[in-house]
């Protein structure tokens, strides 16, 4: 019973000190989710993708775009097979591109990878199925589904919809979406 | 309320201040670093920039991003297949050079050049501008400082365009020490680009063109076109003065550069061995480059050469000029999406192509100066040699414009081919021609083609000392390259900077 007493006794005579400090952790915690704008991530806005500058490119020639009017970013850069999978997808590749933005290990000219191509690819095919596929030749043609699916809509239909110009430079005019000051305008007046 | 649920209470109260505090405090610290990066994007100059700087580092005070990259320029460490920034005895690669200028600087010294800020180190360095000890003495004009630095406009706004073309070399030594920099392309006061050469304002005025008229985007190259380009120094324009200019007045091809050195009866040197009237094309960078698919789609040298970067979310130029083969990402991938191994194979291919025709017209002039060398020892008259001697200056008028535009072959590989392959068909005709006036001579077997293979056989065959030359420049580099130092570095101390 002895060291259990002892024991409490140090607890106790911390007790403060710990509460305040998981106070500031929590509150720490609770700080980054608002000036990294988390929550928005769950969002399908075009402006999240804005939370981190160098996809203003990106989002100007989607801007600018007949696809403006009918998609945003996810509905072409993550899968929509199923909606786990989308958002492991989306958790996935978020993680890389926040870690390569804080890292400032980005390029300067942005290529998109094997998988998101894949992933594009298959949202092509899922809005436009019917452009794509006429059944009156697929029933005269022979490999008309082989040779419909040996490469990507954008080997032909290179302008959409970013354009041709790949570069973080692309469009250093462009009126985008910048995240917003975190700081409340209160702060801002006192601090003036 | 019991002491246990009060103290309870406590706790809870003391961890929700504890995070309401420190996100209070989180709000706050945002603010500070706000404010601190405004300052960021505020232009904040350090110093007033007078109309002549020649200091680049001076510029750089207030553009420390540009300034940064292009200090990059000093280092040499890239190599592609056939040039890069490392300094390359070209000479030594390919000896038969030796024997085309035989009787001319570059048949002394020619390497692949190194980046802007080596250009007057180079300068001083190579064997072609000897070893003068004097003002007045050495082998070159004033006219070859040109190109090499902001110190020129300087020089030229003190003392005279035709005046700075007078003299000799050393005369302008102790003047021209800061390297290609800022103020050769930049506006003091704007940073606008602008044109501080003369020579490329001249010649677009004789052909009725006003480069003030000339877009941004244009200037973008013709900044480069200021010195990447065919000129020659005009004897005829202001007594005693070797005054720079460019052979434009046709336009700039091969054909119609050549047209107007003929009508002129314009001469570079008489061959050595052939004894020739012959040309020496410069580097006309800018006039092939004008050709290419990539002019024709407006894309400009800076494009590649100098291409846009973002850091930090703000756009700059990236002034580390350099071979974009250096830096695929940034210039070709911008526009092409192939990967960076495929671009490279797709220049080297145009490359080495192009080299293979150049290679054989090379020995085919080789051939060319050393028969009609042996046609002259054995009898040959002036009137007879009069056809040859114009087919070997226009042959090697149309190699060296190919061999010295150094990018050509990727910037208009169409166009060097055809240069290429006209030069051949010269230098052939030239060889029939040559053939049968041996014939005449008594002479129907062939001559024998001379031991080049090394720098050192060739220069010996054209009966060069260039042991000499390496001791009159040692002497150079030891005595008043020092002198020159000091001078400018007494100048340079005199002259205040205005911190703002």
């Amino acid at each position: 019973m002895e060291s259990y007493n002892s024991q409490r006794s140090v607890y106790g005579k911390f007790k403060v000190v710990l509460i305040i400090l998981a106070g500031m952790i929590v509150g720490l915690f609770a700080f980054n989710v608002y000036v990294s704008n988390a929550v928005s991530y769950l969002s399908d806005d075009p402006g999240t993708c804005m939370n981190c500058h160098i996809m203003a490119p990106q989002y100007a020639t989607w801007n600018h775009s007949s696809h403006r009017e009918v998609a945003n970013c996810n509905d072409c850069h993550v899968p929509h097979n199923n909606v786990f999978n989308k958002y492991y997808f989306k958790g996935k590749d978020g993680l890389r591109h926040a870690s390569i933005f804080t890292m400032r290990a980005e390029p300067q000219v942005i290529f998109i990878k094997e998988e998101g191509k894949e992933v594009v690819y298959n949202n092509c095919i899922r809005c436009h199925s019917e452009e794509i596929i006429d059944p009156r030749i697929e029933a005269k043609v022979d490999n008309y589904m082989h040779i419909l699916d040996n490469r990507y809509c954008w080997d032909c239909h290179r302008e959409v919809p970013h354009g041709r110009v790949n570069s973080l430079s692309s469009v250093p005019y462009a009126r985008v979406p910048v995240p917003e000051s975190n700081v409340p305008a209160w702060i801002n007046k006192i601090t003036k | 309320m019991t002491h246990q649920k009060r103290k309870t209470l406590r706790n809870w109260l003391l961890f929700i201040i504890a995070m309401v505090v420190v996100f209070f405090l989180g709000l706050l610290a945002s603010s500070i670093t706000e404010r601190k990066a405004e300052a960021m994007f505020v232009y904040s100059p350090e110093v007033e920039i007078g109309d002549f700087e020649p200091r680049n580092e001076v510029w750089g005070e207030n553009f420390p991003m540009e300034y940064e990259t292009y200090k990059k320029t000093s280092d040499s460490s890239y190599k592609s297949k056939y040039n890069g920034n490392t300094m390359i005895d070209m000479l030594e690669v390919d000896p038969r050079l030796v024997v085309l200028w035989a009787g001319y600087g570059f048949s002394k010294d020619y390497n692949q050049g190194r980046g802007h800020s080596y250009a007057v180190i180079d300068a001083r360095n190579t064997l072609r501008t000897g070893g003068p000890l004097k003002d007045d003495e050495g082998p070159m004009p004033t006219t070859c400082w040109t190109c090499k630095g902001p110190d020129v406009p300087r020089v030229m706004n003190d003392d005279g365009i035709a005046e700075f073309y007078m003299g000799k070399w050393a005369r302008l030594g102790a003047e021209i020490v800061n390297s290609i920099g800022c103020a050769d392309c930049h506006d003091a006061k704007t940073m606008n680009l602008k044109i501080t050469r003369p020579a490329l304002i001249e010649a677009f005025e004789r052909r009725g063109k006003d480069i003030n008229e000339a877009t941004h985007q244009e200037m973008r190259s013709l900044v480069c076109a200021q010195c990447h380009v065919e000129y020659y120094f005009n004897k005829n324009i202001v007594e005693g003065s070797a005054y720079l200019a460019f052979p434009w007045d046709y336009g700039t091809s091969v054909e119609e550069m050549e047209k107007y050195y003929d009508d002129m009866g314009f001469k570079d040197w008489t061959h050595k061995l052939s004894r020739a009237p012959m040309l020496k094309a410069q580097h006309p960078g800018y006039e092939v480059y004008l050709t290419g698919v990539h002019a024709d789609r407006g894309v400009s040298c800076a494009d590649c050469h100098m291409p846009y970067i973002s850091e930090g979310g703000q756009k700059f130029t990236d002034h580390h000029i350099q071979s974009p083969l250096n830096n695929i990402a940034n210039s070709c991938q911008v526009c092409h999406r192939e990967e960076t191994q495929k671009l490279i194979d797709n220049v080297y291919e145009r490359q080495d192509q192009i080299l293979g025709n150049r290679d054989k017209l090379e020995e085919l002039i080789v051939r060319a100066h050393v028969e009609a060398k042996f046609a002259w020892d054995n009898g040959a008259t002036e009137e007879q040699m009069k056809d040859i001697l114009q087919g070997i200056r226009h042959s090697q008028w149309r190699w060296d414009y190919a061999a010295s535009s150094h990018g050509g072959s990727f910037h208009s590989p169409v166009e060097i081919s055809r240069v290429v392959s006209t030069g051949i068909t010269i230098a052939q005709e030239t060889r029939i021609k040559l053939a049968r006036l041996l014939a005449d001579l008594g002479h129907n077997i062939a001559i024998p083609y001379p031991d080049i293979s090394t720098k050192a056989k060739a220069q010996e065959f054209i009966g060069m000392d260039a042991e000499k030359l390496k001791n009159e420049k040692e002497v150079f580099l030891q005595t008043i390259v020092p002198e020159w130092v000091k001078i400018a570095e007494e100048r340079e101390n005199g002259w205040s900077v205005k911190y703002l």
